[in-house]
């Protein structure tokens, strides 16, 4: 009984991670319709942002993902401005193809920069700690990313949902043409759109560094997992997400403790293509 | 029409352009070999860090060194005078992309023999290039037993292989059931399942199960896992009295901090050489990485006591990657090319056939080299390969067994977390 | 019967194929070199990329799962070689007709699946492929299977005196292909793909059954692939999941195609002899710039390429050939 709950809680707490990591992807899939193929490696920036300041600084994770967040956001606006602008329109390969260009980009010259080494920090504040709950194992960073994560979406979810600037990338989000006709500067939306998907997985990296190894590919499963989540969740939507990435999470540790641990990514993958066979739109896609 | 003739016209000067090829001119009195790592990809660390070694061997052999205790150190070069010049190339840890670097540097680089490659996965399909073309290849460190047991002709390998390893490690915990009362009866293995994971673990398997050990687990996981969490959940459910690991770097660290998290240790931890013996994986592991044991061909502090010629040679490797010392991957990639230069001297030519010959019977000395000697058997593989078992002890890797080696006896039943 | 329509681009098609299959001849060209690799990849990748384009460029699905294709290929060689020992033509046969057997079977319900979703769809079926056949044992599992040492020649489609074989080889390859959607596009499928293409509606109420459609040129598209499998693990004499079956992989279709031009039967061939010499000749001589500067300099040259053309390299041969067009026209009005 106490593996079983162990397990679940392992599963939980992953999928409150990955919802963390893919809240940004929701949010610029959902608005503006691309798929946005860098945002593994936007994470593996946070992740060496925060490393470094933990390394040569002292900064704990536990404050420097505000640093990678707001680095995140500006990366993101950057991308946007130079790259993405230029090739958004009415078909959806250039900026795919474009984000895959970036995230070449960013792994490779991460790679050239900071070699290919694993860095991982010592001695951060939650790193190690656990506490039990009956005969199931906490671990508290992972408890801490969760509950950062319930807050972060949250958080979004107020903006999109309550804001006049949420209801102006809703508006954008469902007629480009028309929100702009309302007097919505849409290219300025799709620049804090973008902004606030870098900041979300910077945050995200940003407090990840405190139990995880940082080296230049660490970005690239992470992301794949972001796109699957946000594909099962509904695009656009960031409850779907979160249910989804609990899914998920769940699915990847029961499978992997009952079947196998090397079947846990092919019953992940598995449970999307199940799930859009009879949902084609996802979970709560419109 | 205008616009068939553009892109005819188009594709002929794209061509053109592929087909040109800047052929470095060779100068005299260089004997070029061909040096292929990972150097992007996974596994780059480690492959960057065989380049280094191999420079390292290259610097030694090329300039006088009289103050090093290493054949061929003293004199300036090979031959009486020729330079060793390495053509460095990536193979991105793709097999069809270290082919096709293999054929490239024996055909328009103009090397004479390749060092390389890491991965067996990859040394397996270079190998195979340079057999078919008759020329050697030696690998300092690609651990799977097969690559031995193909029986070419031009293929040296130097490091012990997989099979090796699993034996031994059997062997060490026979001996710690009967010496220390340690009491180990199952075995669990939990590898990264790729070429070079699954192959140790299926020796390992084996050897296990010929020395009538049970193996309860057998984990493979996918490299590059963003958690562990199911997989050490099944070996702590499984509870296996010993582990035998194949995890690289990243996976390493994270396996070890699991672990701990679930406040779950086997009795002992028998790695093959790799996350494990990363000097930097130790030292970030800090205190974590402690009583886990491994295969080890080399450390500083084994080099201290059996290989007191390295030390100084180990200068120039460290200033090259950051202030590590030679791990016992790299070193066997200097090793290598020591090898092959005091085999070239031997043959007084270039002449590949002699040169091969004489790596086939000869024996050489390599102070590079636990226990001193190379000697290639039938296959290629190096006899002398000798690797102890070492366990970590504050960051230092203390031997530990064979019992002509070992400065301590090891902690085991391995001291548990929460009394650490 | 249709009637053999003789257009201007298949003379410029029968000279490149028969300027290529001449290659060969002048000295020292082919021989064993890497130049010769390097055009045989470039060969190669066309006709990849040209087999993508029938699904993806005509009929607008865009799949990331074509290097399962290309990896069921591969294993049909590579078991048909290092498992059974025979020759790899029955290998090349079955492992085809494995390939268009699977994608017919995971298109089918694929095909409801719109935009983004249809594309992730393909994305999760090259893992579950990679991960599957990573335990597998019957096809090597993560091991791999490794050629032994054979005799050169056409029998085992090996040879490591020359390339001349594989550069054959692939010639023949890229013919067959660029033939077959050569002949695709003028015929009844083309028009039928390029219907569906622009208007799934549309298309149906035309009275075009567009699943029926999309499936045989799925079908088409895979076998295709498959065959391409074949070669590379030939030429490679090494086949395991991460090298065929893997995103790595699938994003090489996605990529030549795009870069020289999605939909457009020159585009694959453009693409592949800008992509394969960027990506050989930059590996093979960046390397002292430290790692992965290579792949820095790839990944710029992709972003400034969507942004200056999304349309590939075709895209700029149209804006040239229409400038021209226009400024003939001015003249002709003075």
């Amino acid at each position: 009984m106490d593996t079983f709950a162990q397990v679940v809680l392992d599963g939980l707490l992953t999928g409150m991670l990955y919802a963390l990591v893919a809240a940004g992807l929701s949010l610029i899939w959902g608005v503006m319709d691309i798929i946005h193929f860098a945002h593994g490696e936007f994470l593996m920036v946070a992740m060496y942002l925060s490393f470094w300041l933990g390394f040569l600084a002292g900064v704990d994770p536990i404050v420097s993902w505000i640093a990678s967040g707001v680095f995140l956001f500006l990366l993101g606006a950057l991308a946007y401005r130079l790259v993405i602008s230029r090739c958004i329109g009415k078909s959806a390969m250039p900026p795919l193809l474009a984000t895959f260009g970036l995230s070449l980009f960013l792994k490779n010259l991460c790679m050239n920069r900071f070699s290919p080494n694993f860095r991982i920090l010592q001695d951060t504040l939650l790193q190690g700690k656990t506490f039990m709950i009956g005969g199931v194992v906490v671990g508290l960073p992972q408890l801490a990313t969760g509950i950062f994560s319930l807050v972060m979406l949250g958080a979004l979810f107020y903006l999109i949902k309550k804001t006049r600037l949420g209801w102006a990338i809703q508006a954008t989000a469902m007629d480009r043409e028309a929100a702009e006709l309302m007097g919505i500067h849409t290219d300025r939306i799709y620049l804090l759109v973008f902004g606030l998907g870098g900041a979300c997985v910077g945050i995200a990296g940003g407090l990840m560094t405190s139990y995880l190894a940082v080296h230049p590919e660490v970005g690239s499963l992470f992301g794949l997992i972001a796109f699957l989540i946000v594909a099962l969740g509904g695009f656009g939507s960031i409850h779907g997400a979160l249910a989804a990435a609990l899914i998920i999470g769940l699915v990847e540790a029961l499978a992997g403790f009952y079947i196998a641990p090397v079947f846990k990514y092919v019953a992940v993958f598995a449970i999307y293509l199940v799930v859009v066979m009879v949902r084609p739109r996802g979970l709560f896609g419109w | 029409m205008k616009s068939r003739k553009l892109i005819a016209v188009f594709s002929v000067f794209v061509m053109a352009l592929a087909l040109w090829v800047p052929n470095a001119p060779a100068a005299d009195k260089v004997l070029k070999i061909g040096v292929i790592f990972p150097l992007t990809g996974p596994v780059a660390t480690a492959g960057q860090r065989c380049v280094a070694a191999v420079e390292t061997a290259a610097e030694v052999i090329n300039n006088a060194h009289p103050e090093f205790n290493v054949p061929l150190a003293a004199q300036e070069g090979i031959l009486g005078g020729t330079k060793i010049q390495l053509v460095v190339a990536d193979h991105q840890g793709k097999p069809d992309v270290g082919k096709s670097e293999a054929e490239r540097l024996f055909n328009q680089e103009g090397v004479w023999a390749i060092i390389g490659s890491y991965n067996s996965a990859v040394t397996k399909p270079a190998s195979a290039v340079a057999e078919r073309m008759k020329r050697i290849f030696l690998s300092g460190c690609s651990s799977s037993a097969a690559l031995t047991e193909r029986g070419f002709n031009y293929f040296f390998r130097f490091a012990p292989t997989d099979k090796t390893e699993s034996h031994e490690f059997v062997e060490y915990i026979q001996w710690l059931n009967q010496n220390q009362n340690a009491g180990i009866k199952t075995i669990g293995l939990i590898y990264e399942n790729t070429e070079f994971g699954k192959h140790a673990a299926d020796e390992g398997k084996a050897a296990a199960k010929d020395a009538g050990f049970e193996v309860v687990a057998d984990v493979p996981f996918n490299p590059g896992a963003t958690n562990l969490n199911s997989e050490v959940q099944t070996l702590k459910a499984k509870n296996p009295d010993a582990v035998f690991g194949a995890c690289l770097g990243g996976d390493y660290t994270l396996w070890v901090r699991t672990m701990k998290q679930m406040n779950w240790l086997p009795k002992a931890a028998l790695n093959y050489c790799t996350g494990y013996q990363d000097p930097k994986i130790a030292q970030q592991l800090g205190p974590d990485g402690d009583f886990f044991m491994g295969g080890t061909g080399y450390s500083p502090e084994i080099g201290a006591k059996y290989m007191p010629d390295v030390a100084a040679v180990e200068k120039i490797y460290s200033a090259k990657v950051g202030g590590v010392p030679f791990d016992s991957d790299a070193i066997q990639e200097a090793v290598a090319l020591l090898v092959l230069a005091q085999a070239i001297e031997k043959a007084g030519a270039l002449d590949v056939e002699k040169v091969a010959q004489i790596l086939r019977s000869e024996t050489f000395d390599s102070p590079l080299s636990l226990g001193g000697k190379v000697a290639f058997g039938p296959g290629g593989q190096n006899m002398k390969a000798t690797s102890i078992i070492t366990q970590l002890h504050g960051g230092k890797y203390m031997p530990v067994y064979p019992e002509s080696y070992a400065e301590m006896a090891a902690t085991v039943p391995m001291t548990p977390w929460d009394k650490r | 019967m249709p009637k053999l329509h003789l257009q201007s681009r298949d003379i410029l098609w029968g000279a490149l194929v028969c300027a290529l299959a001449l290659l060969p001849l002048i000295p020292g060209l082919i021989g064993n070199s890497f130049r010769a690799h390097v055009i045989i990849l470039v060969l190669l990748y066309a006709s990849m990329a040209q087999s993508w384009n029938i699904v993806s460029g005509y009929a607008g699905q865009t799949s990331f799962g074509h290097s399962v294709f290309f990896g069921i290929g591969a294993y049909g060689a590579g078991m048909a070689v290092v498992t059974y020992g025979l020759t790899p033509w029955p290998g090349f046969l079955a492992g085809s007709v494995m390939a268009a057997l699977v994608a017919v079977l995971i298109s089918w319900p694929c095909f409801r699946l719109s935009g983004h979703y249809f594309a992730i769809a393909t994305f999760a079926i090259v893992e579950i492929f990679n991960r599957l056949f990573m335990v597998w044992d019957w096809v090597g599992g993560a091991l791999g299977l490794d050629y032994p040492i054979l005799p050169d020649g056409w029998v085992n489609f090996v040879w490591s005196e020359t390339k001349v074989g594989f550069f054959y080889g692939a010639l023949a390859l890229f013919v067959l292909i660029f033939g077959i959607v050569r002949y695709i596009e003028t015929h009844r499928l083309g028009y039928y793909l390029r219907a569906v293409r622009e208007g799934q509606e549309t298309a149906e109420s035309l009275g075009v059954n567009s699943t029926a459609v999309k499936l045989a040129a799925m079908a088409f598209s895979a076998f295709l692939a498959a065959l391409c499998g074949g070669f590379f693990v030939q030429y490679n004499y090494r086949v395991d999941p991460p090298m065929v079956m893997s995103l790595d992989v699938s994003m090489r279709f996605v990529l030549i195609t795009i870069l020289g031009g999605v939909g457009n039967f020159w585009g694959p061939l453009l693409g592949a002899m800008i992509l394969i010499p960027l990506q050989e000749y930059s590996r093979a001589y960046l390397t002292i710039l430290g790692s992965g500067v290579d792949l820095v300099i790839f990944g710029l040259i992709i972003m400034l390429m969507m942004i200056k053309q999304p349309k590939g390299i075709m895209g700029f041969i149209e804006a040239w050939q229409a400038r021209s067009r226009e400024r003939a026209a001015a003249k002709e009005g003075v």
